[in-house]
Formats: structure tokens, sequence, C-alpha cells
């Protein structure tokens, strides 16, 4: 490591940008571009991949020669509990119904705290699921199944 | 005079007690639904269409008109409160309206929001009232070439949303464009940047780009740290502005009701720049504008109104032309179908009272709006003393069936873990969600746009100065582009970036 | 969610039992689920909402509508298609979800045919096909003589759908060329037609209908056989070019191999609906031409229409991945 300053931050950013635009790029690459006058699927996606490259590379170009402000703690817990509970709704409401659903996937992310103790945690995610079936189920009649053909017969 | 005669005859038809209770019964429904975290506007009226096909054809109008501001309100209030819009327009408010929250002004912040949604409402609908079929030749004179340019005008824009750096923020727009070309291409069907999944053939959801980048990501940094956390709760001083935040509030109000009367006519996506145009045009004309993006009053006052603004001159076309400006239109114009009613230019000689008892509603509902709302900010503050962990889940839970709830997308759900991870990413390498979101509305409409105007063309470039309406845009935007890189204000941007923000 | 093959047989096992116990005209015991595969307040939705409401009276359940909207209607017939074959959740079907779409897309996402049991045929709904009044055409005959004079373009509700086939079809019957200019669905493609930003536009006659009535739009022919009731002062195309005839239509559908018990149920709850002279008031506004058929000639229907479309598809090398 070189005593040079460098934004730790910025070099991150600048390569992830060049990553984000290498794969737009690489999807691209079967679309077709077509002339500036007549542009085909790809041609918008190729100038937008390019100048996202090229604003990457001057992220971090910039990065060098200064300082930036630590990186900071990053939530492993939170994103641990909090990011799969919109999938696991999402994967379930139709097989298990809603009700179910809805009381797992909030029981899920009441974990993301380590203030939250879990019997609370039960009590929390049973009062949210009564209170949502109440309102979208039998108030505003959403056509969701409450309980789902996973939990019949 | 004719319009006195045909504002007596709204105003007797929307006062009617039926009518009023029809009005105030989807103002609350549409506050109480749009305030739930993830449920924007459009989810809102999806949700509470049915309910309307009952009644007769005017009161269920004037219903979900007063869904639509209640929600679009709620929307705001959510924003504000926990940083989670529901709506492209409500993601500007949430810029400065969650940051002075932060900072215990989150009464200022939402009572500053209904007094500029009130009176940008008032004169909006006047403006309907008088000029609506004018107003609508004008916006027919917009083709794709005009359309393009204030687009390109837009994105511009975009980069003044941003306060730290201008590179960064330019990274996100583009980023955001390419976001937005997700789905199938318009001209020949192929589908772009799917993965192969049919289920994102329609474009990724706005709603969870929304909801993941700002409320996702803003969860999880309140979780990164638990024990030295700031307590945003701590102080809640007055719920009301004072004297004084009234006087700042009035320029960016009526400069944001300008802004979003005139963008609302548009019905090809103008009235998605309202807000962001408005932000805009308040930071350059501020004498502060390193406070911007960080609990700035004109941040929250001229958005809201442009927004609310835009809200009501896009009926002009939904009610001289029939055609939808937004979803929520187009779930109007549903519900009037459904009614028996033809939408189009009749609408105004053939059911006058319908017309005119709409256009006078509007006015109440937003009335009632502001009467409703002053006193429920209170509550609304008050909820703020509810523990971060306890209100997280129920977010969560929210904002998964806002989200499902739209077009039961499973997929819709994965996109919002998916953008609550970038959105973390992103704050953690300090770059800013609200160009990205721009982007991302902007992106197809552009790229549409752009493509329609060189077919039309035959493949001519000039289009675009020499239709005179494009060509006046194009030098607005080399203005603002002036005005964005000048040295003077460049250094005032660095001065602002290494202040810094936590 | 596929189903294995043992809860096949168990569902299949207690249905019969269910059947043999109590008697058959008990469905529906629950709400049912009808999937519009658009989304809210297009036409379809609006047919839809109108029909579900009367069924649910006939049936004496909730008929609730589900909008799964999504690749062109593909993402909620897929739905349907694959959901347990027990008459509770079914389909309001298009041209485009059981004729157009099938032919088109590559990937094809279900069978219209195989993967579902009609149940009635419920409306026609014409197209039109109008121009802007400062075209200086009036009818038919005079707009094929422009448009081989000069380069012309339409404007339709988006690629592949039934509006961009008709005009295609229209193209290739006249042997005129237009250029297409596709939109997302009609509300914009009208607005760029009503401000004359593209001149012609083949749209569905109910969005249209109320410019053609103001004078905003001059409709120069229908593309049903027949003159629509609703406007008999404009011509079929098919009186300039014989033979020319596409219209929308909405159907309904449940999964394959539902209890033909249930689908009699439902086929006489839609009969009943379409029966109803306010319904009939409503689709009569609404410029669609009611047909409420028996399960057998939808089927016969969703054939023909295949057939008929195929050359028309093929012709205009319309296809999606």
């Amino acid at each position: 490591m070189s005593t040079k300053p460098k934004d730790k931050t910025d070099i991150a950013t600048g390569l992830l940008l060049m990553a984000a635009a290498a794969f737009f790029g690489w999807q691209t690459r079967t679309l077709e571009i077509g002339t500036s006058l007549r542009m085909g699927p790809g041609y918008f996606p190729m100038v937008l991949s390019g100048l996202l490259f090229l604003l990457g590379a001057l992220v971090l170009i910039k990065a060098f020669g200064r300082e930036g402000e630590p990186f900071g703690k990053i939530a492993w817990r939170g994103m641990a509990f909090i990011l799969p509970a919109p999938v696991f709704f999402g994967l379930t409401v139709r097989g298990l119904g809603f009700v179910p659903a809805l009381f797992l996937a909030a029981l899920i992310a009441a974990q993301a705290s380590s203030r939250m103790k879990p019997l609370y945690s039960l009590l929390l995610a049973i009062v949210v699921t009564i209170a949502s079936t109440l309102i979208f189920s039998y108030g505003l009649g959403l056509p969701f199944r409450r309980f789902g053909p996973w939990l019949q017969f | 005079m004719d319009l006195l005669s045909n504002l007596a005859l709204g105003f007797s038809v929307a006062s009617s007690l039926a009518n009023m209770a029809f009005c105030l019964i989807g103002v609350i429904l549409g506050t109480l639904i749009g305030v739930l975290p993830g449920i924007g506007a459009t989810a809102t009226i999806a949700m509470l269409l049915p309910i309307t096909f009952q009644l007769e054809p005017v009161s269920s109008l004037i219903m979900l008109a007063g869904i639509y501001y209640g929600a679009q309100y709620g929307g705001s209030t959510t924003a504000i409160l926990i940083n989670m819009p529901g709506e492209s327009s409500s993601a500007v408010t949430a810029i400065d309206g969650y940051q002075m929250a932060r900072k215990g002004r989150a009464g200022t912040a939402l009572a500053t929001a209904a007094l500029g949604s009130f009176f940008a409402g008032t004169v909006a609908t006047f403006l309907v009232a008088i000029f609506a079929p004018p107003l609508t030749t004008i916006a027919l004179k917009f083709g794709a070439a005009e359309y393009f340019s204030l687009m390109v005008m837009g994105l511009v824009m975009s980069v003044a949303l941003a306060h730290g750096s201008v590179l960064k923020a330019l990274a996100m727009v583009v980023l955001g464009l390419l976001l937005g070309l997700v789905g199938t291409d318009i001209y020949t069907g192929t589908p772009r940047f799917t993965l192969g999944i049919t289920q994102y053939s329609d474009g990724l959801n706005f709603v969870a780009l929304a909801v993941g980048v700002f409320g996702i990501a803003e969860i999880l940094r309140n979780l990164e740290d638990e024990h030295d956390r700031e307590v945003m709760t701590k102080s809640i001083n007055r719920l009301l502005p004072t004297r004084d935040e009234l006087r700042q509030m009035v320029g960016p109000v009526l400069r944001g009701t300008a802004v979003g009367s005139v963008l609302g006519i548009l019905p090809g996506g103008g009235a998605i720049l309202a807000s962001f145009a408005s932000y805009t045009v308040e930071k350059k004309l501020s004498t502060n504008p390193g406070e911007f993006g960080k609990g700035a009053l004109a941040g929250v006052a001229g958005p809201e109104s442009a927004n609310n603004a835009g809200a009501q001159t896009s009926f002009i076309p939904l009610l001289t032309l029939g055609i939808p400006a937004n979803p929520v239109m187009a779930l109007m114009i549903g519900a009037m179908i459904i009614q028996g009613i033809v939408p189009g230019p009749n609408v105004v000689t053939e059911q006058p009272a319908l017309f005119w008892g709409i256009i006078a509603s509007m006015w109440i509902g937003n009335l009632m709006l502001v009467v409703l709302n002053l006193p429920l900010i209170g509550l609304w503050v008050k909820l703020l003393t509810v523990p971060y962990y306890v209100l997280f889940p129920i977010i969560m839970a929210m904002c998964s069936i806002g989200v499902y709830s739209v077009a039961s997308n499973t997929y819709d759900l994965f996109a919002v873990a998916f953008f609550g991870l970038l959105g973390y990413l992103m704050s953690k390498l300090r770059c800013e969600p609200a160009p990205l979101l721009l982007g991302f509305v902007l992106g197809p409409l552009l790229e549409e746009n752009l493509r329609r105007a060189m077919i039309l063309s035959r493949g001519d470039p000039t289009t675009f100065v020499t239709r005179p309406i494009s060509a006046i845009l194009l030098l607005l935007t080399l203005g603002v582009l002036v005005l964005v890189f000048t040295p003077q204000i460049r250094r005032r941007r660095d001065e602002v970036f290494t202040e810094s923000d936590a | 969610m596929k189903m294995t093959l043992p809860r096949r047989l168990l569902l299949g096992a207690a249905l019969a039992m269910g059947l043999a116990g109590t008697a058959a005209a008990e469905f529906p015991e629950r709400q049912i689920t009808l999937v519009i595969p658009f989304a809210a307040g297009g036409s379809t939705d609006v047919v839809g909402r109108i029909v579900a409401d009367r069924m649910s009276k006939s049936l004496g359940q909730q008929v609730i509508v589900q909008n799964v909207g999504g690749a062109g209607g593909s993402l909620g017939g897929q739905q349907v298609a694959k959901a347990d074959p027990d008459g509770y959740t079914i389909l309001m079907g298009t041209v485009a979800t059981h004729a157009l779409n099938p032919l088109i897309l590559k990937q094809k996402p279900y069978d219209p045919v195989t993967d579902f049991a009609p149940v009635s045929l419920l409306v026609l709904v014409p197209n039109v096909l109008a121009v802007h009044p400062d075209l200086p055409v009036n009818t038919v005959q005079e707009l094929i003589d422009l448009a081989k004079k000069e380069q012309l373009a339409y404007a339709s509700s988006g690629n592949g759908t039934p509006l961009h086939l008709s005009g295609e079809l229209f193209k290739s019957m006249a042997g005129v060329d237009i250029t297409h200019i596709p939109y997302k669905g009609s509300g914009p493609a009208l607005t760029d037609v009503l401000g004359n930003q593209v001149p012609i536009i083949f749209d569905n006659l109910p969005s249209s209908s109320g410019h053609i009535a103001s004078g905003k739009l001059k409709a120069l022919g229908v593309t049903t056989k027949e003159r629509a009731p609703s406007f008999p002062d404009v011509p079929a195309i098919a009186e300039t070019l014989p033979g020319y005839e596409t219209y929308s239509w909405n159907a309904l559908f449940a999964p394959a191999s539902t209890p033909p018990e249930a689908i009699a149920a439902l086929n006489k709850a839609a009969l009943e609906a379409m029966a109803d002279p306010e319904v009939a008031k409503r689709m009569g506004e609404f410029s669609a031409t009611i047909v409420a058929s028996s399960p057998e000639d939808l089927g016969k229907h969703v054939t023909a229409e295949m057939a008929k479309w195929e050359p028309v598809v093929k012709a205009a090398n319309v296809s999606l991945d």
C-alpha cells in the first residue's frame, strides 16, 4: 500500500460502475444496433453502457489523490433478515395464502434488530397479520386467498 | 358569465350532501391507505376502485378523485416520515422532507406539504376551469420530438438533484436510464436485459425501485449500529410552521405551482418532471443551496406544490380528450366507461354536470384534505416515537402487500429485495438515489420519443431544431447546462461536497 | 407450481367424492377469481368487471376480479393455465391471449387449445380505421390511393397487438406500404393522432368512439364484416376490400380438465349476465356485440381465429421472443 491518499469508497464506486456497464454492454451484444437514423433495440443501451463505463472510469481516476471518509459499519444482520422478507412473501403468498405468508414475512423482518425479543416479535407479527387481513382482505376485498392450497387437505 | 354559471353548476353538484360525503370518504380512505408505506396513489386507487362501481357516475368519479388526492398526500407523508416514497413525485419530497424529520422538524415539513398542496390545488383547479380547452390545444402540439427535448431538459436538471459529486450523480442518472430500459422494446418486441424472465417483460416495477433504494436502504442504515444510533424522535418542536417559515414558503410555493401547472398538462409524461423541475429551480434560486439535501424548507414546499398542481392539471387531457396522462388516470377512464360515460371531448358538452362537478369537487377535496390533515400531523409525528425496530417489520409487511397488489407479480417482490440491496450499497458508496430514480422514469420515454421522432422525420435529425417548441426546449436545456456547469456554481457545489453530510 | 401426480390423484379423488356426495349444482361453494390478464382500466378490464359483477348474482358467490397484467396478457393466461382445474380460477381471454400471442411468441407460454377449457365467447368488439380530419381522404379507397403516392404512417397500441395486425392485414390486402408507429397502449397513440403527429390510427372502436362522434377523428371504416350498430354511417372496410375482417373479442376460459359441471354452471351464469338488459346496454355503449356462446362454440372459435391469423402473422413477419 502506498502512502498516497486515496478515496477507497470512490475506488469501489468506480469499479462497480464499470462492472455494471460491462454487464449491460455484454447483455447488449445480442441486440440489433441499427444506425443513428434507424435505431435498433440495442442502440440506446449500447450508448448508455459506454457512457456509464466512461463515468465509472472518471470516478475511479478522481479517487486517487484525496482522502475519503471511512466506509463505516455494515448492517449484515439487517440485510440477512430484511431483504428476504418480501422475497419470502412473494414465494409463499399463492401457496400458503395471504395470512400465513404475511405472518412469516413479518416475523422474518422482525429478526433484523438485535433489540427485538423473540416473544415480542411473535406478538408483533400476529398483530400486523390480523390488522392487514382485516384491512386488505376483508375491508378492501383484495383478491388474495387467505389460506392457500398448500394448507388444505 | 359562462364560467361563473358553469362553476355554479359544478359547485351545486359537488356540494350535494351525498357527493360531499363521497368526496370526504374518498379523501379519508385515500389518505389512510396512501400513508401505508410502499402503497402509492396507483396501488391505492386500484385497491379502492371496485368500491366506487356501485355509485352514481358523478359520485363515483368524485370519490375516485378524492382518493387520488388523499393517496398523494398520504404518500408524501410516508416520504417525509420514513423516507418511503410510493410515487415518482413524492421521491423528491423525501430528499429534504425526511432530513427535516430527522432534525425534529417533521411537523413543519408535513404542514408545509399540506399548505403548499392546498394553494397549488386551488390555483390549478381554476386553471382547469378557465383554460382547459386552450391548454389542450397546446398539449396536442407536443409530438415525439418535443417530448424528447423535454426529457433531455429533465435529465440535465436532474444533476442538480444531487448534493454530492456531479460525476456520481451523472453516473446514477445513466444507471437509472439503463434500468429503465429493462423490458420489451416497443418497436421490435425484443426483450432487453430481462435475463429471460417473462415477468420483467413490461419493465421493472417503479414502486419496487422507489421502496428499495429509498426506504429499505434507510432501514438498513438504521440497523447498522443500533447502540449509538441517533434517536430522531428526541426533539420534536412545534407542529406548525412559524411566521418566518411561512414567509419562506411563499416563493417556492408560487414557483412550484407555476411549474407544476404547466408540466401537468402534457399527457406524455410531463407531470413526472414537475416536482423534479421545481426542486431544481428552488435550488438554483436559493441563496443557500448547500442547505438542499439536508432539510431545506423550500425543497419540500416547491416540489410538493408542483406535484399537486401537476396532479390537478393532468386532469385536463383526461377531461377534454379522454386521454389518460398516467396509470391513475387510466383507472379513472375505466371507471367512466364502466359507468357508461364515453370519455372524450364530448363529456364537457354532453355531461356538463359531471364535468363541472368533478372540477368543483377537486377544490372541495383539497380543502377537506388540508382541514383533515393539519390536525392529523400531530398523530403522524407521534408515529415517529414508535421504536424503529417495531416500525420496520410493519413497513416491510405493508410494502410487500402494496407491491404485490398492483399486478400479483412475485418477481416485483424479488425486485424490492434487489433494489433494497442496491440502495444500501449506493448509500455506502455515497451515491444518491434521486438521480437514479429520475433516470429510471425518463429512460423509456427518452428512447421511445427519440426513435419515434426519427421514424416520423424519416431519419432527419434536424427535426429537433426545426420544430419550434422542440428548439425552444433545447435552448432552455442549454441554458440550464451553462448554469449547472458555470465555475462559480461549481465552486459552491464543491464546498457543499467537502462539508459533506452523514 | 406444477402439481405432482399423487397430488393430482388426491385432488381428483376428492373432487369425485365431493361430486358423489353432494349435488353437482352446488358449485360454487366459495368465491371465484376472474383473472384479467391486463391492467385495470383497459377495455378487457371493463368488460370483465361488468360481467363479474352480474355473474356474482347468478352464482350466489362473489366473482372477484384480479388483474394480472404483463407480457401482452401472457402472464395472466399462464397463471390460469396452471391453476387448479376446479372452476374457481377463470380467465377473461381475448384475441391476444388465445390467438395472437400463441402465434407470435417464440416461447409459447401455454397452448390456447389444450391448456384451457372454453366457457363462453362473450362479446366481439370492432376495431376502426380512423384518420386526422386534416388528412385529405374521406374513404378507404382514397386512403389507399394516397398511400400509393405518399409515405404515410399509422399508429397502433403496440407491436403484435390485434390493432397492429389489423393494420398489417390492411396493408397486405390493399397492396400499400404504410409505416407502423407502435405506442404503449391506445391512449398515447390516440393523443398523437388527435394532435396530427401521426395521421392514421387503427384503434378499438370503444376507445375512439368519443372522438369520432365529436369529429376530432374521421372514421374511414370499421374492421368487422358488417357495419357497427353504434356507427351505422361508417362503412365496413370489407366494402372496399372484400374479405377484410378483424375484431377483438372477450371470452371466459377455465383451466383444462375443469369438471364439466363447473363449466356448465359458469356458462349458465355468463349467459344470464349477457342477457341482462343493463349489461346489454353497457355493452352497446361500448360498441361491443354480444355473442354469449356455448363452450363448444368458443372452442371452435379459438381454432378458427388461430387459422385466420396465422397467415397474417407470417406475412407481417411479427415475432416476439
